[in-house]
């Protein structure tokens, strides 16, 4: 279990903000921690890795305490059981693969886990390879071996899959889900993604101006069970054209756009770039098998 | 978009459906969601909710008592249309209440519609969507 509890003063673009959070995530949990740039997430993470100071801070694991500013007491970088994935891939450009994944291994620590996360993250093809031979997702799937050669209790994620495309985030997320239920992880992960974190985590927090504004399952921060209907999309208006005496409203979502057909009363309250719930009754959609 | 105030009063259940009465002024209406009162917190009796259904999917008929399986069938007088080339808009009032429905010109003019007639407003059950009161 982590019991976290952090407040500091943070300098932005715009001026001081106060981040001040408190939660605790029991053992084994996938969290997802999600809001606007600027909101404190990344902070968060690095406060809970002991990269990053603040002036009151208490962070006990599995009742053991990492910090407390009040005692004084601050457990170094390396003795926190954690391992991290930033955006950039960080890897030694000088050595291979393997050597990357090996470098990350304690003193006197068998080479076993490594050739199992070579396995396991099917990395045997490219082990050989320096990182400048691999693409971006090749080289996230050593960054996330590499977090784990450790054996940590916690993995911190920071928008790890951000800068790949759609085809190879879904593939990454496969691979973060399996390390994580297979050392049995405690992970936290920064995601922008609504539905990233629908597919990975039990436990959304939604962090606004340096607090906690929301928190739940994805489906009860996201949906909020606004409306009974099951097909629902959230996203941006982009236009609203007048056909016949309806009018047509185009949504933005992802990288698909819907049309909705609505009244001239309806369009009225409608601008281009707000967000919206577009909802519709489970029973209308029909399915085609795409061959 | 059309949306009543109403309240629960019947939920019947079955491995995963519900089938939920909502009181509106004086129609029940029928509704047809995928929950149950274990997977959505709204759905209780006596719990006040907003009655949501579309224009266009808002049937009308000049037959009073027409034998039809939909089980939303209200009583309207015609207030307004508004006529389009392809579409057009019925502004329908049952009793205090007003019903928009969007229906083809076409079947505007074939059902010869004129403000007053009084008609029936048909909504099919699984068109009827619920939303917890705010």
């Amino acid at each position: 279990m982590i019991q976290f509890s952090a407040y500091k003063m943070l300098q932005t673009a715009d001026g001081e903000l106060p981040l001040d959070v408190n939660f605790t995530i029991e053992k084994g949990k996938f969290i997802a921690v999600y809001g606007n740039s600027g909101a404190g997430k990344t902070t968060i993470l690095r406060i809970l890795g002991g990269l990053t100071a603040a002036e009151q801070v208490n962070i006990k694991v599995d009742d053991v305490t990492w910090d407390d500013a009040e005692k004084k007491l601050h457990l170094a970088v390396q003795k926190r059981s954690i391992g991290f994935v930033f955006q950039d891939f960080a890897l030694f450009p000088n050595l291979t693969v393997r050597e990357n994944l090996e470098f990350a291994l304690s003193k006197g620590d068998s080479k076993e886990i490594v050739s199992e996360l070579i396995d396991l993250m099917e990395l045997q093809s490219l082990q050989d390879n320096k990182p400048e031979r691999l693409s971006g997702g090749q080289k996230q799937r050593v960054a996330l071996a590499r977090a784990i050669v450790r054996r940590p209790k916690i993995l911190l994620l920071d928008e790890p899959l951000s800068a790949l495309d759609d085809a190879m985030r879904f593939k990454l997320q496969d691979y973060i889900l399996k390390i994580h239920q297979k050392y049995e992880l405690t992970t936290i992960m920064i995601s922008h993604s609504i539905a990233e974190i629908f597919k990975l985590s039990d436990h959304v927090l939604v962090i606004d101006k340096g607090r906690i504004t929301k928190e739940g399952t994805p489906e009860n921060v996201f949906s909020e069970q606004k409306i009974s209907s099951k097909f629902q999309l959230t996203g941006e208006i982009i236009s609203i054209k007048k056909s016949d005496i309806v009018y047509v409203v185009q949504v933005s979502s992802g990288n698909t756009i819907v049309k909705v057909i609505a009244t001239e009363e309806e369009v009225a309250n409608y601008t281009i770039g707000q967000k919206v719930l577009v909802a519709s009754k489970a029973f209308n959609p029909i399915i085609q098998i795409l061959s | 978009m059309n949306v009543l105030q109403g309240i629960i009063t019947e939920i019947k259940s079955h491995e995963g459906l519900s089938l939920v009465k909502v009181k509106a002024n004086d129609f029940v209406f029928s509704s047809i969601v995928l929950d149950t009162p274990e997977t959505a917190g709204y759905l209780k009796l006596d719990n006040v909710v907003k009655i949501i259904f579309k224009e266009t999917e808002v049937i009308i008929s000049t037959a009073l008592n027409p034998n039809i399986s939909i089980q939303n069938q209200l009583l309207c007088r015609v207030e307004s249309i508004k006529k389009g080339v392809i579409l057009s808009q019925v502004t329908l009032m049952a009793g205090k209440q007003t019903i928009e429905s969007i229906i083809t010109t076409n079947a505007c003019e074939q059902l010869a519609l004129h403000e007053n007639d009084n008609v029936m407003a048909l909504i099919k059950t699984n068109e009827v969507s619920l939303s917890a009161h705010d």
